[in-house]
């Protein structure tokens, strides 16, 4: 009866209550969403990282990592790969030559990481291969007679290997994509002009479309109008294993994107063979030997067991080799509590002040209450309940709206491209898919129940305070 | 049988430059089934007693003892479940839960006793029966007139089975008819339940359907006549 009398009691003043629902409503989805939004930012973050760049577990040379020195190598890669691969959980091992030198082209040059690599063996480890740039080669498949590079995009910006162009099936693309037709009559004026690098046409565009038309079209333009320079070349400068310099040319087998600036600007990915052959190193030495596991959480037992195997190596899991993502995925869950705790705590100062005006309106009723026998834990329960009620109806309220935003979100993502430069260069996509875990629901509604009853503590002992005989004479 | 005994009850409000003596050495015996109005001016102290009788209050000296039990002796929570168990209240306002319906307004007491669901149907019944209100069970205070929602007081008063009711004016903010309605179906539940009704009224209709009056001057009982 006390649960019903509560549940009554809120839609007593429909107004008043609709109002402290609406606020939980939208701070718990505004919260919802964010959490959703962050978490989907970081599992892409920490699903790009593993994929694509270093695995679960890495071993080196002691050292290696820290010095960069490519004379710090492995002998015998094979006695180690055979070795790792029949510890439990290990899923597949791939080994890899690194070296560092300089890649070139007609206008630019760049220090970049070339690692070398047995493409067939890094697929069942890596995505990279799922990565490319359609039409801009492809993962080493091709017979080529030429050496071949597999590099990033932006090293292929910086090495003015891509260029821009508006021609007909640009301008095609982008009437499919529902651009204006005035912004594509403007960019017929540049059709046919070939423009070397990002820059020289970020500045004919700008010059020929307004700002609004630039804020709101600029990105897909410049997308669209991007194209690779078919059978580019470029220079690799590095030393041999004597410390002679060594000059070679290599075709661009295929350009990656993995929106991560810091990465794609610096790696350069070679057959394992060719290392071998310029530098003249053993075809079985190599610098890394990265690891992939069955199941995350053993990385770092597997990664023990690998030491103790290993003491003269470095053997480093995905924690160690990126501490700041270990941090962000091991940390997470307590900082979307806080973060949810802060807009409950929020919200909670609505609830209490709803309730102090609710126990101050009823302070004759409640006085008849305790009058007629009903206890001090009653009265407590039942301004506790319908505070609870209050939360937690403006708190499912505010879940479902979250969740639904989600759902229709996350399958087309939000994208930032406006934002893409300064969110790549910290290896964030700036096309985010919100999602959000099953538990975290459970952990916010628990956050809202909490939220309700600490929210009626103030207030339902202010009602335990009202002396009945004063209470019920009250006007 | 004495089931409410007031021996020397005094109470003494003390504000900061005057002292009201509300209740001056009451001593009172009511036994089962009493239909008793206490009657007297504004300020003659009429509430005051009804609450040190309902346990509202305590007297500043004296003792009040229901069926047995000095409620000076009992502490806040024994108090409340005491006053559950034993009296039943009407207020001169009705004082119903005005989100609930008549019927959930007289079950309220029981399943605070949690009295079981067919008890508490049963009796929730027979009350509205009673108080002629049974074919406005399910009707909210608001769609009730005064003189309805006083019945539905009473029989929420009775619904414990108490050992007496007080009521404070029931009758003051009813028109004649539903004040005599009232007072019949109270004196009808007097007669068939045995339970003590006593009253603070200024009504003379209360006063002359009285078996007992009983008049304060002053905080002071200045006659206590005892009708036939």
């Amino acid at each position: 009866m006390i649960l019903k009398t509560a549940w009554k009691n809120v839609w007593r003043n429909r107004v008043r209550s609709l109002v402290v629902i609406a606020s939980v409503t939208v701070g718990i989805f505004a919260g919802v969403f964010s959490v959703a939004f962050m978490n989907g930012m970081i599992a892409q973050r920490f699903d790009a990282a593993i994929d694509e760049e270093i695995s679960h577990i890495q071993i080196t040379g002691k050292d290696y990592v820290l010095n960069n020195d490519p004379s710090i190598y492995m002998n015998s890669g094979d006695g180690i790969v055979q070795t790792v691969s029949v510890i439990p959980g290990v899923e597949q091992v791939v080994v890899r030559k690194m070296i560092t030198g300089m890649a070139g082209t007609a206008s630019k040059s760049a220090g970049v990481q070339i690692i070398g690599i047995d493409p067939d063996a890094e697929k069942r480890i890596f995505k990279l291969y799922k990565t490319i740039i359609p039409g801009t080669g492809d993962y080493f498949e091709r017979e080529s007679k030429y050496e071949l590079a597999f590099i990033g995009q932006d090293l292929a910006k910086e090495l003015n290997i891509i260029r821009f162009s508006v021609d007909i099936t640009v301008l095609s693309r982008l009437g499919e994509k529902e651009v204006p037709v005035e912004i594509i009559h403007k960019l017929k004026s540049i059709s046919g002009r070939r423009f070397p690098n990002e820059k020289k046409f970020t500045s004919t565009v700008t010059s020929i479309l307004t700002k609004r038309e630039l804020k709101e079209y600029g990105q897909l333009i410049k997308e669209e109008a991007w194209s690779y320079r078919e059978n580019s070349r470029m220079t690799l400068t590095f030393l041999d294993k004597d410390n002679n310099q060594v000059s070679s040319v290599f075709r661009i087998a295929g350009i990656f994107d993995i929106k991560n600036t810091m990465f794609e600007q610096s790696q350069v990915f070679l057959r394992n063979e060719v290392i071998s052959r310029l530098t003249g190193m053993d075809e079985s030495s190599f610098h890394q030997v990265v690891i992939r596991i069955t199941d995350i959480r053993n990385s770092e037992s597997i990664t023990e067991d690998i030491r103790s195997r290993f003491p003269e190596l470095d053997v480093k899991n995905w924690k160690e080799l990126q501490p700041d993502l270990a941090m962000m995925t091991d940390y997470v869950h307590q900082i979307y509590g806080f973060f949810m705790g802060i807009i409950l705590a929020a919200l909670a100062f609505g609830i209490i002040n709803t309730m102090l005006m609710v126990v101050l309106e009823r302070t004759k009723e409640l006085g008849m209450l305790t009058a007629i026998g009903m206890n001090k834990r009653k009265v407590f329960s039942m301004i506790m309940l319908e505070s609870v009620f209050l939360s937690i109806t403006g708190g499912i309220a505010g879940m479902i709206a979250g969740w639904i935003t989600i759902i229709l979100t996350a399958k087309k993502g939000i994208n930032f491209t406006q934002y893409a430069e300064g969110m790549e260069a910290f290896g964030y996509s700036a096309h985010i898919f919100p999602e959000i875990s099953t538990s975290f629901f459970v952990m916010v509604t628990v956050l809202i129940i909490i939220t309700g009853v600490v929210s009626s503590v103030y207030p339902a002992l202010k009602a335990l305070k009202l002396d009945p005989a004063e209470a019920i004479r009250t006007e | 049988m004495k089931i409410l005994e007031l021996k020397n009850v005094n109470k003494i409000y003390n504000g900061s430059e005057v002292h009201v003596h509300a209740v001056n050495d009451v001593s009172l015996e009511f036994r089962e089934a009493e239909f008793a109005a206490i009657v007297g001016p504004s300020g003659s102290g009429k509430t005051t007693l009804l609450n040190l009788i309902g346990g509202l209050d305590m007297p500043t000296s004296g003792s009040i003892i229901i069926d047995g039990t000095d409620l000076s002796k009992l502490k806040s929570s024994q108090l409340i479940d005491f006053r559950m168990r034993n009296i039943g209240f009407v207020f001169q306002a009705y004082n119903l839960i005005p989100v609930l319906t008549a019927r959930e307004n007289v079950e309220f007491i029981m399943s605070l006793q949690k009295w079981s669901k067919r008890e508490r149907d049963e009796r929730t019944f027979e009350l509205l029966k009673a108080v002629g209100l049974d074919e406005r069970a399910d009707s909210r205070p608001s769609k009730l007139s005064g003189g309805q929602q006083q019945r539905v007081a009473v029989a929420r008063a009775l619904a414990s089975k108490p050992k007496f009711v007080l009521a404070d004016e029931p009758t003051a903010n009813l028109d004649s008819k539903s004040a005599t309605t009232l007072l019949e179906i109270m004196e009808k539940l007097n007669h068939e339940e045995k339970i003590t009704f006593i009253f603070s009224t200024h009504d003379p209709r209360v006063v002359k359907m009285a078996h007992r009056v009983i008049t304060l001057v002053d905080g002071s009982v200045a006659t206590d006549e005892i009708r036939e």
